[in-house]
């Protein structure tokens, strides 16, 4: 099954609109799926066009097409657990909340908190991540647990914030403190970054461009080889952070 | 007449001893006061009755209409903010929390421009802190980090601090130690024991070196950490060691600047540290008057302290996306209801002008730099001046505040409660 939601012109275009309900196994369902709009709730057709193609007998073949303004959609994926979801442009903060399978894409950029506590599955952003990709909510002693995150672009601050499993991959730069607090998971930064790693303990992060301003606390530990985009590279390899009992290890490329 | 224990209704210290003389509804002179109490007091710049902007002018309107605009303005948004609440006492921001919840609002306090990270930094890692009587009485290092109170808080070091005497210090000013930490020498930086300059963002490091320091890991230390020298670095660590009783007051060099919450948390967490070998404390130097108590009140009431988001009909937190500044900034709210602060004057431009955009309303004492955005402002009486009500101290105490006379202004508890109840009866529940 094909469900293609086009968003419809509103009269307050910047007001978000609130859509844990958009996931495959609603549709598959046939609930009565409704969004908020603001305080306002409201049926999915009067914030969407909405068009169903072919039957499904399980969630792993319903795919979710979204497009129009999408950027201030929040929360699609949330509790994700089969199925797929592309997103033609922009999406909202909150994308993939939680998901435990499936797949989500995005075409354009995520705003942010993309994957927050993710359990399962593999979302790939094409364009840019903003700030918090793979984190955890505001006082959580977790990000993100399991599965992938694939950003093409670039990620802002506190970038897989408390990641404790899964690998987030950034094949452009992130902003400042990416990993911090970190206990567990994987880290690929493929650009710039800094100060990562801040307060982590546990886990590896690999920055394969300039890491600037790293913190005092890492210790040195020798040199490593690592692949990255089919490619050997040599790097430096960092224990920390020592300012707690910082079991983790930090990779950073050598000039 | 002179009114003795006056509360000052400026700064979080709520310092309770002035002597105010009133001269029927005017303030006259006030003792013990420092030059922002006196300004607060004396100041006489109110609007004498409630504006409403009709084309390039203002017309005057009756408060009863005034308050129907207000109540209609918010009835037909979809995403309302009411923000401020600092400025005014507990009572007030309790009904604010109620019309929040009645509106489907979102509702956040000036906490989001100040100790907002310090309170996410709480909410991650704890808060060893203390009251100020601690302080004064217990005291022999205290620290001020990105603070400089002989400006923002003229009188908290000499009531509770480098000048004032306690019942463990009866000799305050030799017998405790002073360190400021800033990126610039401050005035509080003159009168210190040890003034530590760090390079701009460069908090967050020098804070896990002292973590580090602290843990016994002196080796690893390299020569420099932010522009602050390993043996300065060594030598704070040691003082920080010695003290009987440390205090950190830290400001919004910490929480304002690159790293935020973490900065303070690095903060709290190097207090930790410290307190497996001695007693240390940790607070934050809160500026607005009633900060503290907005978020005491937002906390009782929806379990969140600031930028508490009822869309949904339950209360939702999260800072950087319920928080007003990032709410104004990204255009989403379509009506703002500003109570007892000044977001014109301390918001980014882009938030300002979305302000100047929508229908904003100020609930507010005086001509201020919101008044230029607002299309409606109702003036009321002003908290610990003509207006009684409960406040809390920056070290979380709360104090009641007292009327000194008996103006011709209604409180913000008597508008607010006003358009709450006319809310209210629109939504069918009167």
């Amino acid at each position: 099954m094909r469900v293609i939601l086009e968003t419809k012109p509103r009269k307050k275009p910047k007001i978000p609109i609130e859509a844990e309900a958009i996931i495959p196994q609603n549709f598959l369902l046939k609930n009565d799926i409704r969004v908020y709009e603001g305080n306002k709730e409201r049926t999915l057709d009067e914030i969407f066009y909405v068009t169903t193609e072919g039957p499904a007998v399980s969630a792993d073949q319903v795919e979710i097409v979204l497009s129009g303004e999408t950027g201030v959609i929040k929360r699609v994926g949330e509790y994700m657990n089969a199925g797929r979801i592309v997103i033609e442009g922009d999406i909202g903060m909150h994308c993939g909340n939680f998901m435990s399978a499936g797949e989500i894409i995005i075409r354009g950029n995520a705003d942010a908190w993309l994957g927050r506590e993710m359990r399962g599955g593999v979302i790939r952003c094409e364009g840019n991540a903003d700030h918090y990709c793979g984190a955890g909510y505001r006082g959580e002693k977790r990000g993100m647990r399991g599965g992938t995150i694939e950003v093409l672009g670039n990620a802002g601050d506190f970038t897989a914030e408390y990641l404790s499993g899964g690998e987030v991959r950034i094949m452009g730069d992130c902003g400042d403190l990416p990993g911090v607090e970190m206990r567990g998971g994987t880290l690929i930064i493929g650009g710039d970054c800094h100060r990562p790693c801040g307060n982590m303990t546990g886990g590896t992060c690999m920055v394969f461009g300039t890491a600037r301003a790293l913190l005092p606390t890492f210790v040195n530990a020798g040199s490593e080889e690592r692949e990255f985009c089919g490619q050997r590279v040599e790097m430096n390899v960092f224990r920390g952070d020592v300012a707690n009992r910082g079991k983790g290890t930090l990779f950073v490329r050598k000039k | 007449m002179k009114v003795e224990d006056v509360v000052c209704p400026f700064c979080g210290c709520l310092c309770d001893d002035l002597v105010v003389e009133v001269e029927g509804t005017r303030v006259v002179s006030v003792e013990n006061g420092c030059t922002l109490a006196n300004e607060k007091f004396l100041g006489d710049n109110r609007l004498t009755s409630p504006i409403r902007r009709a084309g390039g002018a203002w017309q005057q309107v009756s408060y009863e209409e005034a308050i129907e605009e207000t109540a209609a303005i918010l009835l037909d948004a979809d995403r309302p903010l009411l923000y401020g609440w600092s400025g005014t006492h507990g009572e007030a921001q309790s009904i604010g929390v109620h019309l929040g919840e009645l509106l489907g609002a979102l509702i956040d306090n000036t906490s989001t421009v100040c100790h907002g990270p310090s309170i996410m930094a709480i909410q991650e890692v704890g808060h060893p802190g203390c009251t100020l009587g601690q302080v004064k009485n217990r005291a022999d290092v205290v620290v001020y980090w990105g603070t400089n109170p002989i400006d923002a808080h003229p009188r908290h070091m000499s009531r509770y601090t480098t000048f004032a005497d306690g019942f463990f210090l009866t000799d305050a000013f030799l017998e405790r130690k002073v360190i400021v930490v800033d990126v610039r020498k401050s005035e509080s930086a003159n009168i210190a024991d040890e003034f530590v300059k760090i390079e701009p963002g460069g908090d967050y490091a020098v804070l896990a070196a002292l973590r580090a320091i602290v843990r016994g890991k002196r080796s690893l230390i390299p020569s420099f950490v932010s522009g602050v020298s390993r043996e300065q670095l060594f030598r704070v660590a040691d003082t920080l060691l010695g003290a009987k009783f440390g205090a950190i007051f830290f400001g919004l060099g910490l929480t304002m600047s690159r790293g935020r919450y973490k900065n303070v948390r690095n903060a709290i967490e190097l207090t930790a540290e410290l307190n497996r070998h001695t007693k240390w404390t940790i607070s934050p130097m809160r500026g607005h008057w009633n900060v503290y108590g907005s978020n005491e009140v937002f906390t009782w009431i929806s379990g969140y302290p600031y930028a508490v988001d009822f869309a949904r009909g339950i209360a939702f937190y999260n800072p950087g996306e319920t928080t007003s500044v990032d709410v104004l900034r990204r255009g989403e709210c379509d009506a703002c209801l500003v109570v007892a602060s000044d977001p014109g004057a301390h918001f980014p431009r882009a938030c300002a002008e979305h302000l100047a955009r929508i229908p904003t309303v100020q609930i507010d004492p005086h001509v201020n730099a919101t008044t230029h955005l607002a299309r409606l402002q109702i003036p009321v009486a002003v908290t610990g001046i003509d207006a009684e009500g409960t406040a809390y101290r920056m070290d979380g105490v709360p104090i009641r505040t007292r009327k000194l006379f008996t103006g011709r202004y209604p409180s913000d508890t008597d508008v607010l409660m006003k358009i709450y109840d006319r809310v209210k009866e629109e939504k069918g529940h009167g």
